[in-house]
């Protein structure tokens, strides 16, 4: 998704390596997605589903903390 | 101590040979000191150099650079690096930003890898539609995923 937007910064984060990160995004289930601090989901999800939580965390109503 | 044996090392070079442009490894690191400082001490910085080196010598497609998290402030702060190992994958075509933080080992070295080949390619592996929602956002998108080495 990062290469075909420029507005997408996509990281994958080694959590063991953060445990500040684990304690911060609850992390209980991996892989664990966090889009904008505001939609969130566990697991390996199908592209369309995920494409589905990129609609709404891109949707203005959804504000970025 | 390497990390790659001679099969993975052969098997690598041949997933290279898909390479078309050049892919630039920006990786910052902490200078390497005998001295333990509770609290200051990146236990994987090391060896997540010694792997990225390792891919690096396999194509010279990998263009790797290696830069102190510390000493290079200025441009870690321009790739918003606010954490070690970190890994900022560029390449012309990718247009948004790849980055990766921590040894990416196990499973997540043949996604490390994928982002390689992809970012090279310029293309994603994703479909059309996918393709042409995500040419509708507008909105900067931090997407994280944590994983756990596997």
């Amino acid at each position: 998704m990062a290469i075909e937007n420029e507005h997408v910064m996509a990281d994958v984060i080694e959590v063991n390596e953060f445990p500040n990160l684990a304690q911060r995004y609850v992390i209980r289930g991996v892989p664990k997605t966090v889009i904008n601090d505001t939609v969130e989901f566990i697991g390996n999800v199908p592209e369309s589903q995920f494409m589905e939580h990129i609609q709404r965390a891109s949707s203005p109503s959804e504000t970025s903390s | 101590m390497g990390f790659l044996s001679a099969d993975n090392q052969a098997e690598v070079k041949r997933l290279f040979e898909g390479l078309t442009g050049d892919v630039h490894l920006i990786y910052f690191t902490q200078r390497e000191s005998p001295l333990f400082i509770p609290g200051h001490e990146c236990e994987t910085c090391k060896d997540t150099r010694t792997l990225l080196e390792e891919v690096a010598a396999l194509s010279d497609k990998i263009k790797l650079e290696v830069h102190d998290f510390v000493a290079e402030s200025q441009l870690a702060q321009e790739y918003a690096i606010d954490r070690i190992p970190a890994l900022v994958i560029t390449a012309d075509s990718v247009k948004g930003r790849i980055r990766y933080f921590g040894l990416p080992s196990g499973y997540e070295f043949s996604v490390l890898l994928g982002s390689l080949l992809d970012a090279s390619q310029g293309k994603s592996e994703l479909s059309d539609a996918s393709v042409e929602t995500l040419g509708s956002v507008e909105k900067n998108l931090h997407i994280q995923v944590f994983v756990t080495p596997t």
